[in-house]
């Protein structure tokens, strides 16, 4: 029998959100770094990063990650064509929200929002440390490359700040229906457990949006 | 009452369809919605029009032939029902409701408000039985079955076929209905010998037919007249996998 | 011509072991060359069609409706009897076989009933293998209810849907033959006509749904599944799509009509209330179980049912019947309700119904024993009417439900036309004069899956040896060609009047006087006055739209036609039966109490109806009890 791929693509997509999902939470935990005073802070978030960027485990993560946003990129959107020509022709009034949450009837486009913002947040930093594109990054007095000083300097401007603050919403949301539908896809099916991730996915997406989005403004008032 | 319908019009599979009005009066609020369309239907004869086409059959919510798109909404305005048992008194005098055929590729239109929906005959087709002949069953009491299990799969097996879930899913999925039957059959022990190969089967059918796939909205279970859990859906995959390694 | 039953030798006990030990066999190779047609894919079609194809047979099978899944036997909600006696509460075949032959007020053949109960234990047993989630104890077994008033508890249910889930499981199976290639199925495919050549059924002309299309299907045998006729009153707790038009098209070709007039009236539906309603729907019978039926003692009592003291209110059944009160049997109950509505007595918007009131059995038991009794009822009631009957009372009223009566078969089930034959409710043999709660869904399995299959060889045994007749046979054409001019004749007429005027027309003749409750002169009067509605329908109907379409208002016409002829029948029927029986209710024959008065000595007999160019000639078979005496059936 050949691939299934109904069953196929979504099990990408579940596999490579919950990986991500993962990702986010060590994320977040670094960025934590930068609520704390500032020399303190400079030095812990510098020589953290430097040990990222010399590990080779963390190597294989970073690429295994790199693969988890173009493959869930790459699958939402082969899924979405095949479920817009399942339904062609649609409804002249459809009162979706009767029956089901905006976030659940739309998280492509969603989506399509948190990959602009994940080309935005590239630019503005692994472009930058990572690539060598654009100004130079200084050493700190460690010697480890000033990765904190980037992170200042961009949200001393409040454009970026709000950006980065807002956009964390719909990462909420997304995070939010994604997780406790990726288990759905992957099989949890048990009556009671299902209740569990369903709240462990709110809570979850919660600090994960409050906590992206706050430490931005916490920088910019420092 | 006085009512206008705003009815998708379409006289056959390969024409086009287009939204007409009509102002009907005389509506009482006991009628059933089927019985307004019958209503109209009649004030077409009448007038010399052709009349809507549009399915029902029992009238009592079992049959699961009725199936209408309401005002948005498959089966009307209601969670958990069927059209024919959506009543005009959920309507106010003078309102507009906007009916349409239910729309998925796999359901395609065959006259003003009817579909085909042999898409799902043909995913029962697969193996949504079991490999019995008449006259060889053994005492039905030999064969215990908690009953924890046999509510289980009483649960899923409720589904009477209507669509609701397949026109209500942004994505067309069938998820729900084959995942239903799915598990009605292997959870039952009955059921377990062939349990692999029907879900095998059954999903690659459901896939051939060109139904989408799910998406986890929920509103399937919401539209569903017999209130048949997305988990189900859950449940199918997990079997899909366990099957796929099996193999 | 003498009505053959060709009930086989033997004690009653040993009646169907010896049919099956000399009926005549097919090898398998031989099987494959012979073909069956059947039309209606309920219980006893599907079961019908799959195990034939299970048996070898090439099986075509059609259907009117979108899909073989919808047939009407999804309705059945409470249950199925099986003489398994797992509550071991003395229940046996025999019990079971008597229950039914008494309950049919003894109007049925003692052999096939015995048959009936005798193969009720195996078909649960078949039933289970399929899958079908019947309800189970906590340790396993399976659950069983009393149901219908007798003794003993023999019901097996699935939920509050009994019949959709056996439904699943012939149509599933039914599915996997098709999935073999074994069965060809046609949806959406209505049969008009019938195809007997040398005076044996030999194919059928189906009108495509959708698009009009006549087609001809020619077979070695047909079989006939295709339900009641109940909506011959219009409102009826039968599906819309349910029709008479198959069995009436049998009869017209010469298969005998018999028992027409036995129509079963259900006590316990919703009442009519509006002039467009289309159905009246079932409410479980079981509410009777705890709600006390009354109407008030003043003609067109205004007041609110609330309103009405207890002195003012007349429990009828409780006066009447004090033995069994609100539980006296379906055709009684059924028949005090219109006697107190015809009186003047009756409530609700249109005066039609009567109050079935919880209030005391909440007081007693308080409320949340009765939902938990009866929520899901309530909760439907609820839905369709917007009243809440916690607080108020329910109104209910009688409503046409099941027809006893169908095709003459014998004990084959073969109709007097060879080659033909006819299961499950279209066909008249167990039910006698009315029939049993939980056991149409029997019979109707029973008939598809254990009789016809083990029966259809003892003709197509000598199918063989003749030559296979082919739609190339000019009989088909000329049927064809009937069955489109009949359509056009229709669509001709241009006159003023819809299809649904014409039935209500109908629909209020039957149910004034061909249901409940008959007289003579009603009798009389209703056959003038359908047959001038006939007169008028071919020159005053309307029907738009064109033959090569989609078209439901044709489709309503043409089965509308039959049903107005069928209606002279039926009414014919009971004008002759001059005793009270059952269902079948004459006002000349009661008690001094009112009751039903049998007349065994001048009509223990089935009447079997012939057709012959618009008048009908009775053929008589006469009934022999061997086992069982004929009692009077006494509820007082």
């Amino acid at each position: 029998m050949a691939v299934n791929t109904l069953f196929f693509r979504k099990t990408i997509m579940a596999s490579t959100g919950l990986f991500l999902c993962l990702f986010l939470i060590v994320h977040l935990s670094a960025n934590c770094i930068l609520v704390l005073p500032e020399e303190t802070a400079r030095q812990i978030y510098n020589s953290y990063s430097t040990t990222l960027r010399e590990s080779p485990l963390i190597k294989i993560v970073a690429y295994l990650l790199y693969a988890s946003i173009i493959f869930h990129t790459i699958y939402a959107l082969l899924i979405t064509i095949r479920n817009q020509k399942a339904k062609p022709q649609k409804y002249i009034v459809n009162n979706t929200k009767a029956n089901s949450t905006w976030t659940s009837q739309n998280m492509g486009l969603i989506g399509v929002v948190i990959l602009l913002f994940i080309v935005i947040h590239l630019a503005n930093f692994w472009a930058r440390i990572k690539l060598g594109i654009g100004e130079d990054v200084a050493l700190d007095s460690s010697g480890h490359l000033d990765v904190y000083e980037v992170t200042y300097s961009l949200f001393q401007n409040i454009y970026y700040v709000l950006l980065y603050s807002v956009l964390m919403i719909p990462l909420g949301l997304h995070l939010n229906h994604g997780l406790k539908s990726g288990f759905k896809t992957l099989g949890f099916y048990h009556k009671k457990w299902t209740r569990i991730i369903a709240r462990i996915s709110l809570v979850y997406s919660a600090l994960m949006a409050i906590g992206f989005g706050i430490i931005p403004l916490v920088v910019y008032f420092k | 009452m006085e009512i206008t319908f705003k009815i998708w019009r379409q006289n056959s599979p390969k024409t086009k369809g287009k939204i007409e009005a009509y102002k009907v009066d005389g509506i009482t609020e006991d009628m059933s919605f089927l019985e307004a369309l019958d209503h109209l239907n009649e004030q077409l004869v009448l007038k010399g029009e052709k009349v809507i086409a549009y399915e029902y059959d029992c009238r009592e919510g079992i049959c699961g032939q009725c199936g209408i798109f309401i005002n948005g909404r498959a089966h009307g305005p209601h969670d958990h029902i069927t059209t024919c048992q959506l009543h005009m008194r959920s309507f106010k005098d003078g309102d507009t409701i906007i009916v349409e055929p239910w729309r998925a590729a796999s359901f395609p239109v065959i006259k003003d408000l009817i579909v085909d929906r042999s898409a799902f005959d043909r995913i029962i087709e697969q193996g949504a039985y079991i490999s019995a002949k008449t006259g060889t069953a053994p005492e039905a009491n030999a064969i215990l079955i908690p009953k924890e299990i046999s509510d289980k799969a009483m649960n899923a097996a409720a589904c009477i076929g209507c669509g609701a879930c397949v026109a209500t899913c942004k994505n067309s999925s069938a998820a729900l209905f084959t995942s239903a039957k799915i598990n009605h059959l292997n959870n039952l022990p009955q059921g377990k010998a062939e349990a692999n190969n029907r879900v095998l089967k059954m999903t690659k059918q459901m896939e051939q037919e060109g139904f989408g796939s799910c998406t986890y909205t929920g509103a399937c279970e919401v539209e569903c007249p017999e209130n048949i859990s997305i988990l189900n859906i859950a449940e199918m995959n997990a079997r899909h996998t366990k099957a796929k390694l099996l193999r | 011509m003498i009505l053959n039953s060709k009930i086989p030798e033997g004690k009653l006990e040993d009646k169907w072991r010896n049919y099956q030990i000399r009926s005549k066999l097919i090898n398998p190779a031989n099987k494959k060359k012979l073909n069956v047609i059947v039309v209606g894919t309920g219980l006893s079609g599907a079961g019908a069609a799959a195990t034939l194809a299970e048996l070898g047979y090439d099986v075509q099978c059609f259907c009117y409706q979108d899909s073989a899944r919808r047939a009407h036997s999804v309705a059945a909600q409470g249950g199925i009897n099986a003489a398994k006696n797992y509550q071991h509460d003395g229940d046996s075949v025999w019990r079971m076989f008597y229950d039914t032959l008494k309950g049919g007020d003894f109007r049925s053949r003692e052999a096939n009933v015995y048959r009936l109960a005798e193969l009720s234990a195996p078909l649960i047993d078949h039933y289970v293998q399929q899958g079908v989630p019947f309800a189970r104890e906590y340790g396993g077994v399976l659950v069983n209810r009393s149901f219908g008033g007798v003794q003993v508890q023999r019901t097996f249910y699935a939920r509050g849907q009994t019949g959709q889930q056996l439904q699943l499981a012939a149509y599933s199976q039914l599915y996997k033959m098709i999935n073999l290639n074994k069965v060809k199925m046609f949806p959406r495919s209505e049969m008009m006509d019938l195809v007997v050549i040398d005076g044996k059924a030999k194919g059928i002309i189906v009108r495509d749904l959708r698009n009009g299309e006549i087609k001809k299907y020619a077979a070695d045998a047909v079989v006939l599944a295709t339900g009641g006729y109940s909506r011959v009153f219009r409102l009826s707790t039968l599906a819309i799509g349910c029709n008479g038009s198959a069995i009436w098209k049998a009869h017209k070709r010469g298969a005998f009509f018999a028992g027409p007039s036995f129509t079963q009236i259900h006590p316990t539906a919703l009442p009519q209330t509006s002039e467009s309603q289309s159905k009246l729907t079932l409410m479980s019978e079981s509410l009777r179980n705890d709600g006390r039926i009354w109407v008030p003692k003043q003609k067109a009592d205004s007041r609110k049912a609330n309103d009405i003291p207890e002195e003012d209110r007349d429990y009828y059944l409780e006066r009447r019947y004090p033995g069994f009160g609100n539980l006296a049997p379906r055709d009684i109950a059924s028949r005090a309700a219109k006697e107190r509505i015809d009186a003047g007595y009756g409530v609700g918007r249109l005066k039609n119904a009567v109050y079935l009131d919880f209030k005391h059995a909440i007081n007693t038991f308080g409320l949340q024993t009765i939902k938990d009794r009866y929520g899901n009822l309530f909760k439907m009631y609820l839905k369709i009417t917007g009243i809440d009957a916690y607080k108020e009372p329910m109104q209910i009223s009688p409503a046409a439900h099941f027809s006893m009566g169908g095709l003459w078969v014998d004990y084959e089930l073969m109709t007097t036309i060879p080659g033909l034959y006819a299961v499950g409710e279209c066909n008249f043999s167990d039910h006698g004069a009315n029939r049993l709660g939980a056991n149409s869904l029997l019979q109707a399995s029973i008939d598809g899956y254990f009789v016809l299959p083990n029966t259809i060889n003892n003709y197509l045994a000598n199918a063989l040896q003749e030559e296979t007749v082919t739609i190339d046979h000019p009989q088909f054409e000329k049927v064809e060609n009937e069955a489109k001019k009949r359509i056009q004749q229709i669509l001709d007429v241009k006159g003023s009047k819809t299809v649904d005027h014409f039935h209500r027309a109908l629909g209020e003749i039957m149910w004034q006087e061909c249901a409940m409750s008959r007289n003579k002169k009603g009798l009389e009067q209703a056959i003038d006055k359908i047959k001038a509605l006939k007169n008028e329908f071919w020159k005053d109907v309307r029907v738009t739209g064109h033959d090569k379409e989609l078209n439901t208002e044709l489709e309503k016409a043409y089965r509308l036609a039959d049903f107005i002829e069928l209606g002279i029948l039926m009414c014919t029927d009971a004008l002759q039966r001059e005793e009270s029986c059952g269902a079948h209710f004459r006002e000349e024959y009661q008690t001094d109490e009112g009751e039903a008065l049998r007349i065994d000595k001048d009509y223990s007999y089935v009447s079997a109806w012939e057709y012959n160019e618009g008048n009908f000639k009775l053929h008589k078979e006469q009934l022999q009890f061997e086992n069982v005496t004929p009692t009077v059936r006494s509820y007082k």
